[in-house]
């Protein structure tokens, strides 16, 4: 994942994201108790200590989805990863974490890589991971049952894959929405945000 | 026909061809011949003089005449020939006129042949016509007789069929009437029979009247018996009632006789009294006597009480109006002192209430001044107000006049433009026109034209130079205005225009945050093993697990209520609950029974205390306990005893507590024991019942 190359090329830019969307997903579910925090674990990656869980099932859902990001961000043809929190007894959606993906197609074609220090991308990397766990701090309290879902927005020319199937936005009725910090590999920008359920 | 140029010939020819001339003037005017040769003619007819005069010049003479003579001939010849040719034509334009006139005639003849045939045949169409009319109209006839015919053909059926309906009704009645007659022959032989058999049941009825009143007879005999029976009922009855009579007269005499005896007991006791009263007596005259004496003086002296009580009334009524009186002063006194206040307090200089009135005089006509100024303002401001809806409609009026003078103004604008176009035709007119002046300029000499004219162009020109100058500052003025305006309608409209892109910016960035997306151009995926459906499908099962517990238990619950036997086996609340109902069981017969003996107990006791006592004690309501004595004389006749709140027994009066008064004074009242005076009641009732 940290390639020794001087420069960043498709491949290694859509590691680096799929990397921390991985890595950003799972300090999400950590913080905000969707699972105990007892089936995390600590690893240390971007020079800092994170959280990644250790239950099966959600690994195999983790890789799967990964994977799978991992493609459509060298097709170029991902636009958003959101991860949505919904309450088990009302079903209704109560956090949205949404990370706008921008992809330079150019470097599609033009197989020459970019000059941009991997350290720079882990530094803005660990910015933006640092500022969602101090986001916490504002974001309401979930104290029902929660689940959790990831949504893919994708070009509409794009065929489904096995095991993936449509769905709706899912958005929050009455949502208040913080932009957060956003990192780029020079090939791929992803910014942040995460709109949360207003309660009266 | 070849014209000879010789002139010699020519001239001879000339006067054929004036004849020919002649006769083709009727036929053709425009041949060709025609036309050359007037032309010709007219062309030798100017120079004649000259050339005929060299024609007798001629020394060859008898060639000549020869030759004319031969000119003549042929001529003649010619002349022949033509007006043979002209014969034959004619004739035969004759004999073709004949010809066309025999055809015409032939044709009219024809013609009127045909017409006369066409007439037959026209008047044979007719004849057939009207012939075929006959006809139509002899079938016409035909068929309505035909019609008729079948119609009378109808109605004679019809009148068949109804003359054999009469006929089979009539029958049917023929038979009808043998048959009642047949029935009324079987009747009236019954009814032979039905008068035979009565005849028999009448005999056996006269036998039985006969033997019903033997037996009248008997119960007449036996009716006489009884009511001699009934008489002497009657007359034992009422001697019965004379002796009831006589034994209520005795009891009442009984009765009499014992208050006689009650009334003699008395008299007796006082009887003995006498003495005793007959000193009394004479005391008592002493004291009258007394009495009398003091009487009058009593008089007196009421009347000298009476004497002072009124003196003292009217003391007292005239102490209380001088209180009144003192009061009244008070207080006018007080009002004096505030009316001599008010005169200090107001300021005024006022001593006495002419001052006072003077005073109020005048503050009633200050009042009344202000009053009326007070109307003059009211009627400035009605005024006022009338002006100002005035001044408010004039002004609408202006503001719509100045609509006008706007609207004038753009209408004037639009000429002002039409004006200017027509200006800059104009001017290309001018321009063309002055090019072409200048071209004929050009052509001609410059001294041809006179000198005014130039002048005329150039003052023209001049004035035209002024007048397009004129133009040109108007459309200055007039373009400044237009292009301020609509320098600022644009600037508006941009700024307008800014501020939407403003707000459609910030609602795209706010869609974009909350996650909207355009569904042409995206589409959301999610994996379909995602832990929200997965927790969701295992919270369902929960729920459903959840559910079938409850239905579960439920039923328990039902069952247990209902108290049915306990089918469920093997639960150890089962058992529990069946050891409960067994105890509930048998603490209720426990109950019923306990019930039942105390019952017993109690009316026992109470029968025995009856018996012993004399009394049976019943207790009506709380506190209340009514006692109805063994040897009571009548069933209502009952003791009330009350427990009071201390504890103690007190009677209550009652129809028979009433009228043992005795009794109660003595022992109860006097020995205040209650058993002693319930044995008394006992034994005086008992006494009673005795001697009675």
């Amino acid at each position: 994942m940290t390639s020794t190359l001087q420069g960043i090329t498709l491949k290694g830019s859509s590691e680096l994201v799929a990397d921390f969307f991985s890595f950003g997903i799972n300090s999400i579910l950590y913080q905000r108790g969707i699972y105990p925090p007892e089936t995390f674990s600590r690893v240390t990656h971007y020079d800092m200590s994170l959280h990644l869980t250790t239950d099966v099932k959600l690994k195999n859902y983790m890789n799967n989805v990964v994977a799978q990001l991992k493609e459509w961000l060298m097709e170029c043809t991902v636009q958003k990863l959101v991860l949505v929190i919904t309450c088990l007894e009302t079903n209704e959606v109560l956090e949205r974490w949404q990370f706008d993906i921008q992809c330079d197609k150019s470097a599609k074609e033009n197989c020459a890589p970019r000059e941009k220090s991997i350290k720079a991308i882990q530094d803005e990397i660990r910015s933006v991971i640092r500022q969602i766990t101090a986001t916490v701090t504002f974001l309401p309290l979930l104290d029902t049952p929660c689940a959790f879902d990831l949504l893919v927005y994708i070009d509409k020319d794009n065929d489904v894959p096995e095991k993936w199937e449509e769905s709706g936005p899912r958005i929050i009725d009455q949502s208040e929405e913080v932009r957060l910090r956003s990192f780029t590999t020079s090939i791929h920008k992803v910014n942040s945000m995460v709109a949360y359920k207003k309660n009266d | 026909m070849d014209i000879p140029f010789d002139i010699s010939s020519y001239l001879c020819y000339q006067e054929v061809a004036a004849e020919t001339s002649s006769f083709k003037m009727d036929l053709d005017d425009d041949t060709a011949v025609i036309t050359t040769l007037k032309s010709f003619n007219s062309f030798i007819n100017r120079p004649e003089l000259p050339q005929r005069l060299s024609e007798s010049s001629a020394g060859s003479g008898n060639l000549q005449s020869q030759y004319k003579r031969r000119m003549e001939l042929l001529e003649a010849a010619e002349k022949v020939q033509s007006k043979n040719r002209y014969l034959q034509l004619d004739l035969e334009k004759k004999q073709i006129e004949m010809s066309h006139k025999k055809a015409r005639f032939e044709l009219e003849k024809m013609a009127s042949d045909s017409a006369r045939d066409l007439e037959h045949q026209v008047d044979q169409n007719q004849e057939l016509l009207g012939r075929i009319k006959r006809l139509e109209n002899k079938e016409t006839e035909a068929a309505k007789n035909l019609s008729e015919q079948e119609e009378a053909n109808r109605n004679l059926r019809k009148n068949l069929e109804g003359l054999q309906k009469k006929l089979e009704e009539r029958d049917a009645k023929l038979n009808a009437a043998n048959q009642t007659i047949s029935s009324l022959k079987d009747e009236s032989r019954e009814l032979m029979m039905k008068i035979r058999n009565q005849d028999s049941t009448i005999s056996a009825q006269t036998l039985e009247t006969q033997e019903l009143q033997e037996q009248l007879d008997l119960q007449r005999r036996k009716y006489h018996e009884v009511s001699q029976l009934c008489q002497n009922l009657q007359a034992a009855e009422s001697s019965c009632a004379d002796h009831l009579f006589k034994i209520k007269e005795l009891e009442r005499r009984l009765v009499l006789q014992e208050q006689d005896i009650a009334i003699v007991k008395t008299v007796k006791s006082e009887v003995a009294k006498v003495p005793d009263l007959e000193k009394e007596v004479k005391l008592l005259r002493d004291d009258n006597a007394f009495l009398r004496e003091s009487r009058e003086n009593c008089s007196l002296l009421k009347e000298e009480v009476e004497g002072l009580r009124r003196k003292l009334e009217r003391m007292e009524k005239i102490k209380e109006e001088l209180i009144n009186m003192e009061l009244e002063k008070e207080r006018v006194t007080e009002k004096l002192q505030a009316w001599e206040n008010v005169s200090q307090s107001t300021g005024f200089n006022i001593r006495k209430p002419e001052d006072l009135s003077r005073e109020v005089i005048q503050i009633q006509q200050k009042e009344i001044a202000l009053k009326e100024q007070n109307y003059a303002l009211n009627s400035r401001v009605r005024s006022m107000e009338h002006s100002q809806s005035e001044l408010r409609l004039e002004l609408n009026q202006q503001r719509n006049k100045t609509m006008e003078e706007q609207k004038k103004r753009e209408t004037h604008d639009a000429l002002v433009r039409r004006l200017q176009k027509r200006v800059l035709l104009l001017t290309k007119e001018r321009d063309g026109m002055r090019a072409i002046l200048e071209s004929y300029d050009s052509e001609l000499a410059p001294t041809e034209y006179s000198p005014q004219l130039n002048k005329r162009v150039k003052e023209a020109e001049e004035v035209l130079q002024r007048v397009q100058n004129h133009n040109v500052e108007m459309e200055v003025s007039y373009m400044h205005l237009f292009h301020r305006q609509k320098i600022e309608d644009l600037e508006a409209e941009r700024q307008r225009l800014e501020e939407q892109n403003n707000i459609l910016e910030m609602r795209l960035e706010r869609h974009n945050l909350q996650g909207d997306y355009d569904p042409v151009k995206t589409r959301v995926l999610h994996f379909k093993m995602n832990p929200t459906s997965v927790a969701k499908q295992q919270r369902q099962q929960e729920v459903e697990a959840l559910e079938e517990e409850i239905k579960h238990l439920r039923e328990l619950v039902c069952s247990l209520q209902g108290g049915g036997a306990v089918a469920h086996s093997g639960s150890s609340s089962d058992r529990e609950v069946g050891d409960l109902r067994k105890q509930i069981e048998s603490s209720e017969l426990k109950n019923q029974r306990l019930k039942e003996v105390f019952q017993k107990k109690i009316q026992e006791f109470r029968r025995v205390c009856y018996v012993l006592t004399g009394y049976q004690i019943d207790l009506t309501t709380e506190n209340q306990y009514r006692l109805s004595s063994v040897f009571a004389e009548h069933m209502d006749d009952s003791l009330l005893f009350k427990k009071g709140s201390n504890g103690n027994m007190q009677l209550m009066e009652t129809e028979f507590s009433k009228t043992l008064g005795e009794m109660v004074a003595l022992h109860l009242h006097h020995q205040k024991s209650i058993p002693v005076f319930l044995s008394a009641v006992t034994l005086e009732l008992f006494s009673r019942q005795t001697s009675a």
